[in-house]
């Protein structure tokens, strides 16, 4: 109690310096609880992109795929596969996948067409949130399809425009057909805004003549089932057709989001390594300003712990108003990241490593950003605090009252 | 003569300093003894010893060769904690630049070892109120030291050495940092204290008015007892 009063008043001295301490360790906080939220929901955002749009968690693809992939390679009974997945809890929808040319009045650009039944895709993906303009695959528009931004851009074709479609069908006759785009997609992928163009199952299996089979199933997990856990029973779902999880067909792009994450911590050691070396300085002038009364203090009979503990204490006082401090300014903040965003503007759409990015970035808190900032700052603290109090607490009285 | 056993005693004590390879021969060979109750001077010139000689009592030294007892407890037995731990309960420390402490109030300074001994606010409260009413600061009890003259510090000092009634008050030059009218009053407040509570007094000083006041004064030179004489008073 009375160490408690003391201590409080010693950190009042020279209050210039204690409140450029406490504000250098509530900024630290008020930078790492932002920043690592901001990052994120940013990489929880690519991530998600990356899942939700195009690859999904899991991708099935027939056996021979690999080798030689194909309008005629494909796995036979996609529909028993799907069933057979939703009974191991898993969600599941059927691609069909080919490449052609796609031409409007002016221009003419390689593409990858994709068809799918949108009530099925719309239960494992997100792509109709990711609509820019026009409206997506719908059962009665056959000849409406959805194509990629930069596609449209380079064919020269807005909504309502019509394109024609060739290629080769899976009998070997030609495969050609008039279509009016529907939809065009917002930022996705840098493959999907170039080269993609949705169509619907039903119709692409018309085109290519395809009357079975599919080239691709997209695998989707439950939130809490661990990514190797749904692996595993999809594989046994599969046969001989191949699973690979998400990690595995994009190793970049994960590896990407993993060293993300070890960049962010590692700015935080430069940042807390910083605030460390200052709390050191400050304490380490606390103590020298006041050897002599330190000395006096341990002549009248204070013992080197409780020594120990003043010197403590007074950083503890001052760590305690950094935590409230830092934590109550980025508090708003976090609040405004979560709901409201940074808008990046023109950056939006820019692809980072084949990602499009958002163009609202959007933090994701929880208490863990906040826990994570405390305790670095406490270990930080503690050790920048020691080294000077534990000087204090070993400091003999004769010395330290010779010492003026 | 008093038969009641020593509170401080000091037995063919040396003390060596090393300064590089320069030996400083601080203390060569004291024998003192200092009783309940005595007010006693350490007098001599500068060098003499008399700073090292009150260390030594303090126990925040110890001697090159000898024995040092407070109590009749040898101070080379005890460890550095059992030291401060004897510091706290049987010695109170007069210093030359009063070292109070500034965070805290007259008060609080006063009452510091009695805090650091444990002992209860409630208690600590009444025995300093009376302690700083007897040395005439009652009412500067909740000023901090930089509100106090040098003469009101060096009071408040007086009442941090005795407030927890230790064996022994050590003071090193005491009246050295203020007027001599000051010196004089201090000096009457020592003297009182030790016949009103009979509080054993080592004092180190080279003010012939200390000498005047003291019952007992004991010179140094060069490190040893030259003269030990009772005096009136
Ligand atoms: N820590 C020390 N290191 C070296 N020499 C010291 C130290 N303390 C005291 N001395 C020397 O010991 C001698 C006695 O000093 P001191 O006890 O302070 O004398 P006094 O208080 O009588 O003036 C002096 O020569 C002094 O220089
Ligand atoms: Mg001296």
């Amino acid at each position: 109690m009375t160490l408690l009063r003391i201590a409080w008043r010693n950190v009042w001295r020279n209050s210039r310096r204690s409140l450029v301490t406490i504000a250098a360790m509530a900024f630290a906080l008020w930078t790492t609880i932002l920043y690592s939220g901001l990052v994120q929901g940013y990489l929880d955002s690519m991530e998600g992109d990356v899942l939700d749009l195009e690859v999904g968690d899991l991708q099935i693809h027939p056996e021979a795929w690999d080798d030689e992939p194909g309008l005629s390679t494909v796995i036979e009974d996609p529909a028993a596969l799907v069933a057979a997945l939703e009974e191991a809890g898993l969600t599941a929808t059927v691609r069909l996948l080919s490449g052609g040319l796609a031409a409007s009045d002016e221009a003419s650009a390689g593409v990858v067409l994709r068809g799918l039944d949108p009530v099925a895709d719309a239960r494992a993906l997100k792509l109709p949130e990711r609509l820019g303009e026009g409206r997506w695959l719908a059962a009665d528009a056959p000849k409406g399809v959805v194509i990629g931004r930069r596609l449209a851009r380079a064919l020269g074709v807005g909504l309502g425009d019509e394109l024609v479609v060739l290629s080769q069908a899976a009998d070997g006759s030609v495969a050609n057909d008039l279509f009016a785009v529907r939809g065009i997609l917002g930022p996705v992928s840098e493959g999907t805004d170039r080269a993609a163009i949705f169509l619907l199952d039903t119709t692409f299996r018309e085109l290519f003549v395809l009357p079975r089979g599919a080239h691709e199933i997209i695998v989707r997990r439950p939130a809490d089932l661990p990514l190797d856990e749904a692996a595993a029973r999809a594989r046994t779902a599969a046969g001989p057709a191949v699973v690979q999880t998400w990690r595995e067909l994009l190793p970049t792009i994960a590896t990407m989001l993993d060293s993300s994450r070890s960049v962010m911590v590692f700015v935080f050691l430069i940042i807390y390594l910083a605030i460390g070396i200052l709390v050191l300085n400050a304490v380490l002038m606390a103590v020298f300003e006041r050897v002599r009364e330190l000395g006096v203090m341990k002549a009248l009979g204070m013992g080197p712990w409780a020594v120990l503990a003043l010197i403590v204490t007074e950083t503890a006082i001052q760590t305690v108003l950094a935590i409230a401090v830092g934590t109550l300014l980025a508090a708003p903040f976090a609040w405004y990241l979560t709901v409201h965003g940074i808008n990046v503007g023109a950056l939006g759409g820019t692809a980072v490593m084949g990602l499009a990015m958002a163009e609202v970035w959007t933090g994701s808190y929880d208490l863990q950003n906040l826990t994570t900032a405390v305790v670095l700052l406490l270990v930080i603290v503690a050790f920048a605090t020691l080294i000077p109090a534990i000087r204090a607490a070993r400091l003999r009285p004769i010395d330290a009252m010779r010492y003026q | 003569m008093t038969t009641s056993p020593p509170v401080l005693s000091f037995e063919g004590v040396t003390k060596v300093f090393h300064q590089g390879d320069v030996e400083v021969r601080a203390l060569r060979g004291l024998d003192l003894v200092v009783h309940p109750g005595e007010l006693t001077a350490i007098v001599g010139p500068s060098g003499s010893g008399k700073s090292t000689a009150l260390h030594l009592a303090g126990a925040l030294d110890v001697p090159t060769t000898g024995t040092v007892r407070v109590d009749g407890v040898d101070l080379a037995t005890l460890t550095a904690r059992e030291r401060a731990a004897l510091r706290r309960d049987r010695i109170g420390f007069v210093f030359q630049s009063y070292n109070l402490v500034p965070v805290m109030s007259a008060h609080e300074n006063a009452a510091s070892v009695l805090a650091l001994q444990g002992v209860p606010e409630a208690e600590q409260r009444t025995r300093v109120a009376s302690l700083l009413e007897e040395l005439g600061i009652g009412d500067l009890a909740d000023r901090r030291p930089d509100q106090l003259s040098g003469g009101q510090q060096q009071r408040v000092a007086i009442a941090r050495a005795v407030a927890a009634r230790p064996a022994v008050v050590l003071g090193d030059e005491p009246t050295a940092n203020v007027d001599s009218a000051t010196a004089e009053r201090l000096l009457d407040l020592i003297r009182s204290l030790n016949e009103r509570h009979g509080t054993t007094f080592l004092l180190s000083t080279h003010d012939e008015r200390v000498m005047k006041r003291v019952r007992r004064v004991v010179t140094l030179v060069d490190g040893k007892v030259a003269s030990d004489e009772t005096v009136g008073g």
